[in-house]
C-alpha cells in the first residue's frame, strides 16, 4: 500500500504517454493543426496587415468578351505563355441544367 | 493458430509472474533482487493496464471524428485538375459565421454527424440551392497567436502525393501532409514559395461540373502575390495551367491561369498600398449587385475592405470580410443565363 502514490504516478504518466502516442501528430507553424481527430485542414492566416486601396487600373476579374483583350505573349517570364494561337478563355458559362 | 500462440504466451507470462510463483521463488532470491523483481513486475503490469486505458480513452475520440460529407452527391466521374473546387473557412464563432453567410447569400448549413470533437472543433457544411458551397470549421484562436480567420482554397488534383512532390521540388512548404479524409478524398495543404496558402484535393466523389456559378456561389479566385510571374510559373508546374497575359500597368500584373480552356484563376500583383500584406488566395462569390451586397455585409457585422469598383470584365468587384475578419470577394457577373436561354 505504501507504493500507491508511486503506482498512481506511473499509471498517470503512462496513460498520458499512451494517449499522446495514439492521438497522432499535430502540424505546427502557419497556425495549422489538426482540427479534431481525422481531419486537418483548418488554419488561421498569419495576420498580414489590412487591405488598402487597390488604386486605379488594378484589376483581378476574369476575361470576358469586350471586357479586355489579350496582351501579346512575351518571353522572359518564369512561366510558359500560352501559344498565340490560343484565344483567351473565360469562366464556364453553361447553365445549371448542365450539372 | 496465432491466437493459440498468443494465449500460450500469455499463460506462460501470467504463470511466471503469478504472486504465488514469485513467493516460492523468494527463497532463491536475495532481498534486494526480490524487491527489484517485484517493482519491475508491478511497473510492467501497471504499464499494460495504462496502455489499455489510454487506448480505451482514445479510440472513442477517434470514432467521434469529424465526418466530412462527399464533395459531390451523387458522385460523378468529373475531374478538373487546376479548378478551385471547394473552400473552407476556419472561424472562432460558427454561429456568428452561419448567421452572416445565411443572411448575405442565403446559405443553409448542416452540421456533420459527431461534430463535437474532444478539442471543441465543430464542422458545418454550407449549401446553396442544395449544392455544397463551403465548409465551416469552428476552432478557437490560440491565445498567444495573432491570427485571422481565412478561407482556404482547395484545388483539384488527381494525385495528391505526386502534387506534393512537385510542390516541394518547386519551393513549396508542406503545412499538412497528404492524408485520406473518409468520404471526402485525399488532401494536403501547402504554402507556395511566396507564402500563399492553398490546399489540393483528390475528391473521392468527383469534381463539380464546369457551369456558371449562380449568385451566392463561388465564381472566381485570385492569387494576389508579390511576384505574379513566379507565382504563375509555380502553379503552372503543379496544374499544367495555360498562362495568358492581360494588358496591365506596371506593378499591376494580371495573368489568367487556365485549364481545359476555362479560366480558373488570376495571378495579380500585391497592391503597392498593401506592403505588409502577405501573398494569399482570394475567392469571390458571384453577386448581382456588389454595392447592395457590400452594404448588407456592413449590416451583418462584416467590413468592406475594397469598395465596389468596375473591373475588367465589366462588372463590379469588392473585397469584404466577415465578422471574424475572413476576407473574400464579391464579383458581379450578369448576362450569360440570358444568352443560354436565347441560344
Amino acid at each position: 500500500m505504501s507504493n500507491s502514490p508511486l503506482r498512481f504516478s506511473v499509471l498517470a504518466l503512462t496513460v498520458v504517454m499512451a494517449g499522446a502516442l495514439l492521438s497522432g501528430c499535430v502540424a505546427t507553424g502557419y497556425g495549422y493543426g489538426s482540427a479534431g481527430y481525422g481531419y486537418s485542414a483548418d488554419y488561421y492566416e498569419p495576420y498580414g496587415g489590412i487591405y488598402g486601396e487597390w488604386g486605379p487600373g488594378y484589376e483581378v476579374g476574369p476575361y470576358r468578351d469586350g471586357g479586355g483583350r489579350r496582351g501579346p505573349p512575351s518571353g522572359g517570364h518564369a512561366y510558359r505563355s500560352a501559344p498565340a494561337s490560343h484565344s483567351m478563355p473565360s469562366i464556364p458559362t453553361g447553365g445549371r441544367g448542365h450539372r | 493458430m496465432q491466437r493459440r500462440y498468443k494465449s500460450n504466451l500469455t499463460n506462460a507470462y501470467d504463470k511466471a509472474h503469478d504472486p504465488a510463483t514469485i513467493k516460492t521463488r523468494k527463497k532463491d532470491f536475495s532481498p534486494l533482487y526480490q524487491s527489484l523483481y517485484q517493482s519491475l513486475y508491478q511497473y510492467i503490469r501497471l504499464s499494460v493496464m495504462a496502455l489499455a486505458l489510454g487506448a480505451a480513452s482514445t479510440v472513442p475520440a477517434m470514432a467521434a471524428a469529424v465526418q466530412m460529407p462527399a464533395l459531390i452527391q451523387p458522385a460523378n466521374q468529373e475531374h478538373h485538375v487546376g479548378k478551385v473546387i471547394f473552400v473552407e473557412l476556419v472561424t472562432p464563432d460558427l454561429v456568428s459565421a452561419e448567421h452572416f453567410y445565411s443572411g448575405l447569400f442565403g446559405w443553409t448549413f448542416q452540421a456533420t454527424q459527431d461534430t463535437n470533437t474532444t478539442d471543441g472543433t465543430v464542422y458545418a457544411q454550407a449549401y446553396k440551392n442544395g449544392y455544397p458551397v463551403a465548409g465551416l470549421i469552428q476552432k478557437s484562436v490560440p491565445d498567444n497567436e495573432h491570427r485571422q480567420s481565412a478561407w482556404l482554397s482547395f484545388i483539384a488534383v488527381k494525385d495528391v502525393d505526386a502534387t506534393r512532390a512537385a510542390a516541394v521540388q518547386h519551393g513549396a512548404k508542406v503545412l499538412i501532409e497528404p492524408r485520406d479524409v473518409p468520404i471526402r478524398g485525399r488532401q494536403a495543404v501547402f504554402a507556395d514559395p511566396q507564402g500563399a496558402v492553398f490546399a489540393v484535393l483528390a475528391s473521392s466523389s468527383g469534381d463539380p461540373v464546369d457551369v456558371l456559378a449562380e449568385p451566392g456561389e463561388w465564381i472566381w479566385s485570385s492569387l494576389i502575390t508579390r511576384d505574379p510571374d513566379a507565382g504563375a510559373a509555380f502553379y503552372q508546374d503543379l496544374f499544367n495551367y495555360e498562362i495568358f497575359e492581360l494588358p496591365a500597368n506596371p506593378g499591376k500584373e494580371h495573368l489568367i491561369m487556365a485549364s481545359e480552356n476555362y479560366a480558373r484563376a488570376s495571378a495579380n500583383s500585391l497592391p503597392s498600398a498593401e506592403p505588409n500584406r502577405h501573398s494569399h488566395w482570394l475567392n469571390y462569390v458571384r453577386v448581382v449587385d456588389a454595392v447592395a451586397m457590400a452594404a448588407k455585409v456592413k449590416e451583418l457585422g462584416g467590413h468592406v475592405l475594397v469598395e465596389p469598383r468596375v473591373d475588367r470584365h465589366g462588372g463590379k468587384v469588392a473585397v469584404v470580410s466577415d465578422p471574424s475578419g475572413a476576407p473574400f470577394g464579391l464579383l458581379e457577373w450578369t448576362g450569360d443565363e440570358m444568352k443560354e436561354v436565347t441560344k
